[in-house]
């Protein structure tokens, strides 16, 4: 019965390579496929697959989180018993200030929270993938399998190798070696950072953690016992994007516009959640060009929009032309102005007549609020 | 606990004169203007009017206007003390109990509804009409001439006039009769159906109707008029923004065309009054390499290959590549195949129009020439034709003419 796993996201980070687009905030609220915000993903594998109980782990910068996720309503979260627990840092802000070095520090942080835990099996990892994955298929397999950890994984390598993790599997399949950050990709699989355990194994790694001032869970905490605790990669064979660079950022959108990825992270049989807004439906002017578009909405468009994302509630004014480039909410670009390769963060103004130009392998990121 | 206002939404007609539309749901449920229902507009208006205990007289075919208010959260109506409710008819003691005879008996029915709420004031609202109004303001109108009724009135043309409730009034906004559907109206001034009453007054008026056998218990037939027999002081209220009925296929379909108008009048992306509606998860919409978009609404989860100009398409609308869709309205899981045509049409929810075929056509300025309509879940087949004004409500098969 899937109600025996608790989820748990870690949400204290901001990628910096994310440049602008993490300055404000942190890299699962950063808006992404138009209406969502990356944490949308996880959250929604989680409650698809029957969990009731989600921790959210939160350090920094984390105003724009809370107001998208709210009491967790929109994901069915808001509950009298269990649902969406959001943490933030107690029992360890006295100690060091600043981001957490990884997820066991991040744990340790939460220390009282994790020992109440109601269920048996947790599952773990950041909330800033965009990924539509068969949460309860992982903990059958881990069940199954007899695995004191699972690790979900994939065999497209997406992340950039500096700030991935690579598995190597012995003929039985059971996870031998870890190549943590290597300069080049190693491995045959990528670890996605998620991980299935059994509660109580994750709280004695927790208290050795803490008493050996050790921080993470890849490093510190499997890689030492691979040979003695049986870890098992969980191949997740459907789409997933991760975000380490702007350009990432941008090819991630851009994949958004192939039928094949939609129909794998809109799976309608595991809808995506989000915020509900209440736009209304998006308007089409009489000359406005819209292709190749995904479009959410809200939106009010007079001019051409063609091969690019737009979140909700974004203005293209007669005239103007949005090519290869990804807006966010409320965005305005006002008549006679041309975008291309940009990607424009919520509530960025284009005047009139303005041209920007990225390119493909460095589009233009532009701030939130900024007015050009 | 007490409230001062408390709104009573009388959800209950069929819509029989939009047919097909309404044969599975009642007339309040019918899908509007791409995201919307017809209620969520007298809903909304509640709440932004600072209401937050309604009562929704539910009748005919409840079940997914039941299923589409849920607990009231859409609307921010899901509060403990009032909220929406749901309010069917009902049995008592001894096998007595009737379904509501007309609309002053269904609130009569309800009596021990509103006085649980022990509100100093009622207002009566209909489901079936597209309008933003403030409420409060209304209220402060009744509550400063201490009528024991104000009713919304609007200006229409006088050959309008004709098929209205007219009320014709003083200059001071007092109203010395009430006329249904007058040959020769005397004024300009039509009924909204919007009703503020003193509740003490109404809940005076509504027991003795109950008690005269002769009465159609009807508000517009018989409270009003009693009331105006008894001398009672009843008032205008002008109101001089958008307002529509949609009681009619024609009706419907202009009011969604209203929507592409820019100045219309209704403007749904106005953030000072938003419409809320209870919305499906669904992605954000996508337009493919062959789309053209124009003058037209497209909303979440449809995919728009094909051409479509003037028209609006509610949630998870498939237009394929070829198709062409001219001033129809698409409502929710449609889909108009490679080559097919639409125009001049509605296409009820999940209804499929397959390749090649044709559904309704542009005005030839003919006698019959109408909207033409495909109910429901239908499929018209390959080639097959809809003629114009067509009210489909039987699948058509591939090749034929409907």
């Amino acid at each position: 019965m899937s109600n025996t796993l608790h989820g748990i996201l870690f949400a204290y980070h901001s990628d910096a390579n994310l440049g602008e687009l993490t300055r404000h905030r942190n890299t699962c609220s950063l808006p992404y496929g138009g209406r969502y915000r990356l944490i949308d993903f996880m959250l929604s594998n989680y409650v698809n697959a029957g969990i009731r109980d989600v921790g959210l782990v939160v350090h920094e910068s984390y105003q724009s989180l809370l107001d998208h996720v709210g009491s967790g309503k929109d994901w069915e979260l808001s509950r009298k018993h269990g649902g969406l627990r959001i943490l933030p840092p107690f029992s360890f802000a006295e100690e060091r200030s600043g981001e957490y070095r990884g997820i066991m520090e991040a744990l340790s942080g939460v220390y009282s929270y994790l020992q109440e835990v109601r269920q048996d099996y947790i599952i773990m990892g950041c909330g800033d993938i965009a990924i539509n994955l068969d949460v309860d298929k992982v903990f059958q397999q881990h069940l199954e399998s007899g695995a004191d950890v699972t690790v979900v994984c994939t065999r497209k390598m997406r992340g950039s190798p500096r700030s991935s993790t690579y598995m190597s599997m012995d003929d039985s399949g059971r996870i031998c070696d870890m190549s943590i950050n290597p300069p080049t990709a190693g491995g045959a699989v990528e670890s996605l950072e998620f991980y299935v355990i059994s509660k109580k194994l994750l709280l004695e790694m927790v208290d050795y953690c803490a008493a050996h001032d050790l921080h993470t869970f890849a490093k510190d905490t499997l890689l030492p016992r691979l040979n003695v605790l049986k870890v098992m990669p969980y191949i997740h064979e459907g789409y997933v994007a991760r975000f380490q660079s702007v350009a990432d950022y941008f090819q991630n959108s851009e994949d958004l516009l192939n039928a094949a990825v939609r129909a794998d992270l809109f799976n309608p049989a595991r809808p995506i959640r989000t915020k509900d807004m209440s736009n209304p439906s998006t308007y089409y002017g009489p000359d406005a060009v819209s292709a190749n578009s995904l479009v959410s909405d809200g939106c009010y468009i007079e001019g051409e929009v063609i091969n690019s994302v737009l979140g909700r509630g974004v203005v293209v004014e007669a005239g103007a032309r949005v090519i290869n480039s990804v807006l966010m909410q409320g965005t305005v670009v006002k008549s006679g102005a041309s975008l291309s390769y940009v990607v424009a963060d919520k509530g960025v103004v284009i005047n009139e007549q303005r041209t920007l130009m990225g390119h493909v392998t460095y589009p233009l990121a532009i701030a939130k609020g900024s007015v050009v | 606990m007490k409230k001062e206002i408390v709104a009573m939404l009388l959800a209950g007609g069929q819509g029989s004169r939009l047919y097909a539309l309404t044969s599975q749901v009642a007339k309040p449920a019918v899908p509007f203007g791409g995201k919307y229902r017809i209620i969520d507009f007298p809903l909304s208006n509640c709440v932004n009017s600072g209401i937050d205990t309604v009562g929704v007289l539910t009748q005919y075919r409840p079940l997914e206007l039941n299923s589409y208010i849920g607990s009231g959260a859409p609307w921010d109506l899901d509060v403990s003390d009032g909220g929406v409710h749901i309010l069917p008819p009902y049995m008592r003691e001894g096998e007595q109990g009737t379904w509501y005879k007309g609309t002053a008996n269904a609130i009569y029915q309800n009596i021990g509804f509103l006085d649980m709420y022990d509100p100093e004031y009622v207002v009566i609202l209909s489901g079936d009409h597209i309008y933003k109004m403030d409420y409060a303001d209304m209220l402060a109108a009744h509550k400063k001439s201490g009528a024991a009724c104000t009713i919304a009135v609007l200006e229409v043309s006088m050959e309008e006039a004709k098929r209205f409730g007219i009320m014709n009034a003083y200059e001071d906004g007092r109203i010395y009769e009430f006329e249904e559907k007058p040959q020769h109206p005397k004024s300009n001034l039509a009924s909204m159906g919007i009703y503020m009453f003193t509740w003490s007054k109404l809940k005076e008026y509504l027991i003795a109707d109950e008690a005269d056998p002769n009465s159609s218990n009807d508000f517009g037939k018989n409270i009003i008029p009693n009331l105006l027999n008894a001398g009672e002081l009843l008032m205008t209220y002008r109101f001089d923004g958008y307002w529509k009925d949609v009681g009619t296929i024609d009706s419907l379909w202009d009011a969604n065309m209203d929507l592409l108008a820019p100045h219309s009048g209704i403007d749904p992306y106005d953030p000072s009054w938003p419409i809320y509606a209870r919305t499906p998860i669904r992605p954000p919409h996508v337009t493919g390499e062959k789309a053209k978009v124009s003058h037209s609404l497209v909303t979440g989860g449809c995919e728009v290959n094909g051409t479509i100009a003037n028209s609006v398409l509610f949630h998870s609308v498939t237009v394929e590549e070829g198709a062409d869709v001219q001033y129809s309205i698409l409502m929710p899981n449609a889909t108009v195949k490679a080559g097919a045509r639409v125009s001049y049409a509605i296409i009820a929810e999940g209804a499929t129009v397959e390749a090649g075929a044709t559904v309704g056509a542009p005005p030839d300025g003919s006698e019959d020439w109408g909207i033409a309509v495909v109910a429901a879940g239908l499929d018209i087949g390959e080639k097959a034709v809809v003629a114009p004004k067509a009210m489909v409500r039987e699948n058509v098969k591939g090749g034929e003419q409907a």
